[in-house]
């Protein structure tokens, strides 16, 4: 999961970059296809060669290791739903005829979006 | 092609293993086993240290035996079969030079794998567990403050293997626990550094001739070229590290698994109950065959693990996968042989009431079998 999620980001800075794989391979020593293998995570890549791509890209480090820890950001969200939590939250400070009212219109929005 | 014949370079070192198993580990294992207190045997580093098995993966040019992946697989099978507690001391070492090997500078390298080769080898620790940041490894609270040429380091490791013991300590850290994984940083931390101490050392269930314990960090002063990698990295060495130590995990489960399988297997085939063996009888030799198929299959999957890392690809989903089925097995075929052992099997006359207690710790340490199962699922 990791090298896939820093595998995307050096495909982004090398596209940004304008370079092809194949240049960008070899600028780096490493043939086209170990690059494509390191775009698609399906290489293990130590932080060194990270290192490596970020120079030769003119990026810092963190660009391509932050997408990583932001990932797991998300996932830690998505246990537990801020949306939802505040939701809740304001709800049950509502009186319980505008909590019906509103119940109803989330019905409704969601048979819309069926 | 695939093909299952080791090289005679592997034969060979899976021999050196097995005899080094047989004869330096067995006759001390049960003793080990039954000693009151936690005082550590230092015959155990000794004896690990004559044959050059604590620097197994480290490189050639620095003095260790500079095995692949596969090669070390072989080699923990065949120690694991001996005793999983003794193998601790040199399995800390390995999480410590496989960190060393692919994260370190040149200079760290020199400086620190010689004190893990070689006759005079001592030990080395990974120190990334803390009390309330097991599997949660963003909730580490170890603080590194830089200053000047210097990082200061403050907070505590817990179950750490070869704690108070180790001539260095790879230590994860954060700059600011606020930043969760994205500040943690990890650091080379010499074992004899003032307001460096050893806390609590734990009495186990298992594995109980290997020291794990509490670290303590008061004010420790670590040179900031002890850094490794970069500042803010620790994420993913500690990742890393964990991934490609993790098929020498599976290897060992395999060892205790054939060492409890083959126990059981024997006096299945001796033991007389209604004048004739028990193995005749099928609900004990189908769970000799299901134990047999399960150790086949284990082995296959740390081996695939194993060349994957040997390949430089991705192995994080293999090497969870051989954790995960290698650890659970390692467990359940302990309990079966204990079973057709019966109430010998129950008795420490046996060793495989002690190889089910070792085995138990599998499934815990170096990342639980629930986070195991999140990386797989993950990348399903």
């Amino acid at each position: 999961m990791i090298y896939k999620n820093i595998g995307q980001r050096i495909q982004k800075a090398r596209e940004e970059a304008g370079l092809s794989q194949e240049e960008l391979a070899t600028k780096l020593g490493l043939t086209q296809a170990a690059l494509s293998n390191y775009e698609l995570g399906k290489r293990r890549l130590y932080l060194a060669n990270i290192e490596q791509i970020a120079r030769e890209l003119n990026k810092p480090l963190n660009y391509f290791l932050e997408d990583t820890v932001e990932t797991i950001k998300t996932n830690e969200k998505k246990a537990q739903d801020e949306t939802i939590l505040e939701i809740s939250k304001l709800l049950s400070e509502l009186p319980l005829e505008e909590r019906k009212n509103i119940l109803e219109y989330i019905q409704w929005r969601k048979e819309k979006l069926k | 092609m695939i093909g299952f014949d080791l090289t005679e370079e592997l034969l060979s070192h899976q021999k050196m293993a097995r005899e080094f198993a047989e004869k330096e580990i067995i006759p001390y294992a049960a003793e080990l086993d039954r000693r009151p207190g936690t005082v550590f045997d230092w015959n155990i580093v000794r004896r690990f240290a004559k044959t050059g098995l604590l620097g197994l993966n480290v490189p050639k040019e620095y003095g260790g035996l500079g095995v692949d992946m596969l090669t070390a697989v072989i080699v923990a099978e065949e120690i694991g079969t001996a005793c999983l507690g003794i193998m601790s001391a040199a399995a800390g070492n390995w999480l410590a030079t496989t960190c060393l090997k692919h994260v370190g500078t040149e200079n760290q390298k020199r400086r620190y794998f010689p004190m893990c080769c070689g006759e005079n080898a001592g030990l080395a620790a990974l120190a990334l567990t803390e009390h309330d940041a097991g599997s949660d490894m963003a909730g580490i609270k170890t603080l590194a403050t830089r200053k000047g040429d210097h990082y200061i380091l403050n907070g505590a490791k817990t179950f750490i293997t070869n704690a108070g013991i180790a001539n260095f300590y790879i230590v994860f850290a954060t700059s600011d626990p606020q930043k969760r994984h994205g500040g943690l940083s990890a650091f080379i931390v010499d074992g004899d550094s003032p307001g460096l101490t050893l806390g609590t050392v734990e009495d186990k269930l298992g594995l109980r001739s290997s020291q794990v314990g509490t670290l303590i960090f008061k004010d420790v002063k670590v040179p900031a070229e002890n850094l490794l990698g970069a500042e803010n990295t620790g994420f993913l060495i500690a990742m890393q590290t964990l991934d490609m130590s993790r098929p020498c995990l599976g290897g060992a489960a395999v060892g205790v698994s054939r060492a409890a399988y083959e126990i059981a297997l024997s006096y299945a085939r001796e033991r007389k109950q209604y004048g004739r063996p028990i193995i005749e009888n099928q609900g004990i030799s189908f769970m000799l065959a299901d134990m047999a198929t399960e150790i086949e299959a284990a082995r296959l999957l740390t081996w695939k693990a194993a060349w994957l890392i040997d390949q430089g690809m991705d192995s994080t989903k293999a090497s969870s996968m051989c954790k995960v089925f290698a650890t659970e097995m390692a467990e359940s075929i302990c309990s079966r042989a204990i079973q057709i052992l019966g109430a010998h099997g129950y008795t420490s006359y046996w060793p495989v009431e002690k190889y089910y207690r070792d085995a138990k710790a599998m499934a815990i340490y170096e990342g639980t079998n629930q986070i195991q199962r999140m990386i797989i699922a993950s990348m399903l």
